[in-house]
C-alpha cells in the first residue's frame, strides 16, 4: 500500500489529484467563509485565499500565465481595493448585528436548487474529451492570440479600463462644499 | 516524467458549480453592499474556472478559453473600481451601505 503510494508519487501520477483536492478544498472552504463571515474584513481576507486557490487550479490545468495574472490583478489589486473601501465606509472590526437580509431563506433555496440541477446534469453527461499531452508554449500562444486574432478585444479591454478608471476618480472625488 | 493523468473534468466542474452557488447566496442574502460585491467576484471566478477547465480538456489547441478569462479579469477590475466608487458615494449620502436601508426609489 505505502509502496504503491510512494511509487505513484515518484512517477508523478498521484500529486496532481492530490493537489487538485487540496486546492478545491481551499477554494470551497474559503468561499463559504467569505459568505458566512460576520466581520466584513474577514470576508475580504477569505476572498484572498479563495482567489489564490483558484489560481492554483489554473496552474494545475496548465495555464501558468493566467495563474500569475490572477494573483497579480485579483489578489494584489482588487482585494486591496475592496479592503480600502471597507475601511473607508465600514470601519475596522465592526460587526453587524444582522448580516443577512430577509431573502436569506429563498436565496439559499434558489442557489441550492441551481447547484442541484447543474450537478444532476453533470452526472448524466459523460465527458469523454481527449486529454492530450501537456499543452506546450501556452504563454507564447496566449500572447499570439491576444495580439493577432483578438487584438480588437484586447484594445476594447484597455479602453474599458481607462473609462472605468476615469469614471471611478470622478465619482469618488469629494464634492466641493 | 511521464504524462500524468489529469483529474477528470467533473471535479473542476463540480468545484465551479459549488463556488457559483456560494457566490449566489452571498449576492442574495448579504446586507452589506461590499459583501454583495464579494459574492459577484466569487461567481466570476467560477466562470473563469469553467473556461480554463474546458480549454484544457479540449486539448489546449485553441486559446479562446484563456482569452475569455483575461477579459473576465479585466471586466472584474473595472467593475470593482466603479462599484466601490458608487458605494463610497452612497455611504457619504446615507451613512450606511446596507442594501435594504437604501430604498429611496421604493414607493
Amino acid at each position: 500500500m505505502i509502496g504503491a503510494i510512494w511509487e505513484s508519487l515518484h512517477s508523478g501520477s498521484l500529486w496532481q489529484p492530490l493537489a487538485f483536492v487540496c486546492f478545491a478544498a481551499i477554494v470551497l472552504a474559503s468561499g463559504l467563509l467569505v459568505v458566512l463571515s460576520r466581520n466584513l474584513l474577514h470576508s475580504a481576507l477569505w476572498l484572498l485565499s479563495c482567489l489564490a486557490g483558484v489560481a492554483g487550479l489554473f496552474f494545475l490545468l496548465g495555464a501558468e500565465m493566467l495563474a500569475a495574472i490572477q494573483i497579480l490583478v485579483y489578489c494584489g489589486g482588487i482585494v486591496v481595493l475592496i479592503l480600502f473601501a471597507i475601511m473607508l465606509t465600514h470601519g475596522l472590526g465592526h460587526t453587524d448585528v444582522r448580516v443577512a437580509n430577509q431573502q436569506l431563506l429563498w436565496g439559499s433555496i434558489g442557489a441550492a436548487g441551481l447547484a442541484g440541477v447543474v450537478l444532476h446534469l453533470l452526472s448524466q453527461e459523460s465527458w469523454t474529451m481527449g486529454v492530450a499531452a501537456e499543452p506546450v508554449d501556452v504563454t507564447a500562444r496566449l500572447a499570439d492570440a491576444l495580439l493577432n486574432p483578438y487584438v480588437l478585444a484586447f484594445e476594447v479591454a484597455s479602453v474599458v479600463l481607462l473609462v472605468a478608471m476615469v469614471g471611478a476618480i470622478v465619482m469618488a472625488r469629494a464634492e466641493p462644499e | 516524467m511521464s504524462v500524468t493523468p489529469l483529474p477528470p473534468i467533473h471535479g473542476y466542474l463540480v468545484v465551479s458549480t459549488l463556488l457559483f452557488a456560494i457566490g449566489l447566496v452571498g449576492v442574495f442574502a448579504r446586507r452589506n453592499a461590499i459583501a454583495v460585491l464579494l459574492g459577484i467576484e466569487l461567481m466570476l471566478n467560477a466562470a473563469s474556472l469553467n473556461f480554463v477547465a474546458f480549454w484544457r480538456y479540449r486539448g489546449g489547441g485553441q486559446m479562446e478559453g484563456q482569452v475569455f478569462v483575461v477579459a473576465i479579469i479585466t471586466v472584474a477590475a473595472a467593475e470593482a473600481a466603479i462599484a466601490l466608487a458608487i458605494i463610497l458615494n452612497v455611504y457619504r449620502r446615507f451613512k450606511t451601505v446596507n442594501v435594504d436601508q437604501i430604498n429611496l426609489l421604493k414607493g
